[in-house]
């Protein structure tokens, strides 16, 4: 903290002010844009035609058609799977696990599944909704590798399992985050204390589970907050991949919000599916930030 | 943690795991360099960089300086802005600072799919359907990340340099020019890069942003590439796919320990 006034900064009050200005609108027309969404969930306005112009107030009509209609519960629920297996189960849980057995290796192994699994992350979304499309096709590596192979009928996997397609692809994509901060995460872990548990006769599942986790689990609670929150808004992978079919079975939220907004035109509706996404949004960070906070 | 050589099957399941992660880049790579590509992993028929010559002239090198230009302009925009906010941000004692800055970490949060609607009528209101108006767009949601990582790299700042500055009679645009950003040299451009990459690989703002295809950058031409209906030419967007994710793989590599110290800094508060 500083305590004295800096001259050269007191004698500038005016133009560090207004050298701040251009960020404070930018940050204000953010605020601005989300108090936007609330206020046109709220009416019928649309993308084109006589409803872009004329639009009325609708009252809570949006918000109940979220609840009576077909649409937007069907897309929560492939939402909360396509969370829970890419992102907790899939990303979180491997990059941990990569993280652990990476530790005690030779460091030419570690660089180069490291290698791998960033180069994973990197890529722009689209090329890895290409790559994955392309790999998965029927004439695609998968199926040249280990269906045509055994005499089976070649498999158009983005069709018959659209949705655990997505998910695989995107775990291949995100793992890299989770591992890295995994592997921050165990380097913070102190050696005398698993050395002591040792001592004391700890079993390596006892010090994984009674010792290493309760140390890191602020790093778990963070790596939650962020790829739960990703994911569940994750837009490009699916969309390029699945456009959110066959059917609806892989239209997840973000999918569901832009397909109602831009595609339907219906721009009330689609404020209001996004109004209740950071309504969810806010109370998942909510959840995790208490984990994080929680005494040990 | 004691060092310990793999057991067999540990060994195994981490080999079978980086082939399985490398395998589509392999694939990716046969299809790239061979000129009568199909789609499958062989080793390329037809060896040869045609797809890579038809990847950068006519349509994919326009698609390719629309990246350039809106990833360039987003990151300079964001820094520049950034910077001048963040200095005053790390050095000023003002009233509502923490609330400041605790709504700048909330708005980080905030989705971008969150207030996508109203970002798009708000440009289409006032004529910003086009480069600059993804620039902007990206920008604006970038901030609060750049502000909070450019304040904490302007902390680290000693301020006693400053003060001596001062006192040899330095102004405020000295100081800052000549002591404040040469130091935090690493963390701008850290900021920049992060900005550039997420810029290049944005996908859905572009979408709904670029009105004409001559606007299109890499990410929706590929996009509109291999979504279409027929005959898919597999060695052309592989050799597009390998340009287009250079540069955001390349920064990366170039940038890793810098990279590494801010993704510490902001990402965990352990």
């Amino acid at each position: 903290m500083r305590h004295q006034a800096n001259p050269w900064i007191t004698s500038n009050l005016w133009l560090l002010s207004a050298a701040m200005l251009p960020a404070i609108i930018l940050v204000g027309a953010l605020l601005f844009f989300t108090g936007w969404a609330i206020t046109f969930s709220f009416t019928d306005l649309g993308l084109t035609g006589r409803k872009a112009v004329e639009w009325s107030w609708v009252g809570l009509e949006n918000y109940e058609r979220l609840f009576t209609r077909k649409g937007f519960l069907e897309s929560l629920w492939t939402t909360v799977i396509f969370v829970f297996f890419s992102a907790i189960v899939g990303q979180s849980v491997l990059g941990f696990l990569l993280a652990a057995t990476l530790r005690g290796t030779v460091s030419t192994t570690r660089s180069v599944v490291e290698v791998c699994i960033m180069l994973g992350w990197l890529l722009p979304d689209i090329v890895a909704a290409f790559l994955w499309s392309a790999t998965t096709s029927q004439t695609g590596l998968i199926n040249s590798l280990f269906v045509v192979p055994f005499g089976l009928k070649p498999i158009n996997f983005i069709n018959d399992f659209a949705l655990p397609v997505v998910t695989l692809a995107n775990i291949w994509k995100g793992t890299a985050w989770s591992y890295l901060l995994f592997v921050a995460a165990l380097d913070s872990v102190p050696r005398e204390i698993i050395e002591a548990a040792k001592i004391d006769g700890a079993t390596r599942w006892q010090r994984a589970w009674l010792v290493v986790l309760p140390i890191i689990r602020p790093h778990i609670a963070t790596n939650l907050l962020f790829i739960t929150i990703w994911t569940f808004t994750y837009f490009p992978l699916i969309f390029a991949m699945t456009g959110g079919g066959p059917g609806r079975q892989t239209e997840t939220l973000a999918l569901f919000l832009y397909n109602q907004s831009f595609a339907r035109g219906n721009l009330g509706f689609g404020s209001a599916i996004s109004v209740a996404m950071l309504l969810i949004v806010g109370a998942l960070s909510t959840v995790y930030l208490r984990m994080l906070r929680e005494p040990k | 943690m004691e060092r310990t050589t793999l057991s067999r099957p540990m060994a195994i399941a981490l080999a079978f795991m980086a082939v399985i992660w490398v395998s589509p880049f392999a694939w990716l790579f046969s299809n790239a360099f061979d000129t009568a590509a199909t789609g499958r992993l062989v080793w390329p028929q037809n060896f040869g960089i045609d797809n890579f010559t038809g990847a950068i002239g006519g349509d994919a090198g326009r698609m390719f300086l629309n990246s350039l230009l809106i990833a360039a302009g987003t990151a300079t925009i964001s820094v520049v802005v950034g910077a001048a906010a963040a200095y005053p941000l790390s050095r000023l004692r003002m009233p509502g600072k923490n609330a400041l800055l605790w709504t700048l970490v909330l708005l980080r949060m905030l989705p971008s799919v969150g207030v996508l609607v109203p970002l798009y009528f708000a440009a289409q209101r006032s004529g910003l359907l086009n480069q600059f108006g993804v620039m902007l767009a990206l920008s604006c949601l970038n901030l609060p990340f750049t502000l909070l990582l450019l304040k904490n790299f302007f902390d680290t700042v000693p301020i006693e340099l400053e003060e001596a500055a001062y006192v040899d009679g330095a102004s405020l645009w000295q100081i800052v020019t000549g002591i404040v950003l040469p130091m935090s040299r690493a963390g701008l451009a850290v900021v920049w890069f992060f900005s550039f990459t997420g810029a290049w690989n944005e996908f859905l703002l572009p979408l709904i942003f670029s009105r004409v295809e001559a606007a299109f950058p890499m990410s929706v031409g590929l996009y509109g590439a291999f979504g279409r209906m027929g005959a898919i030419d597999y060695g052309f967007l592989a050799a597009f796919s390998i340009i287009y994710a250079a540069p955001a793989v390349g920064v990366y590599f170039l940038l890793r320990r810098n990279m590494n110290t801010g993704f510490a800094g902001v990402g965990v508060k352990g």
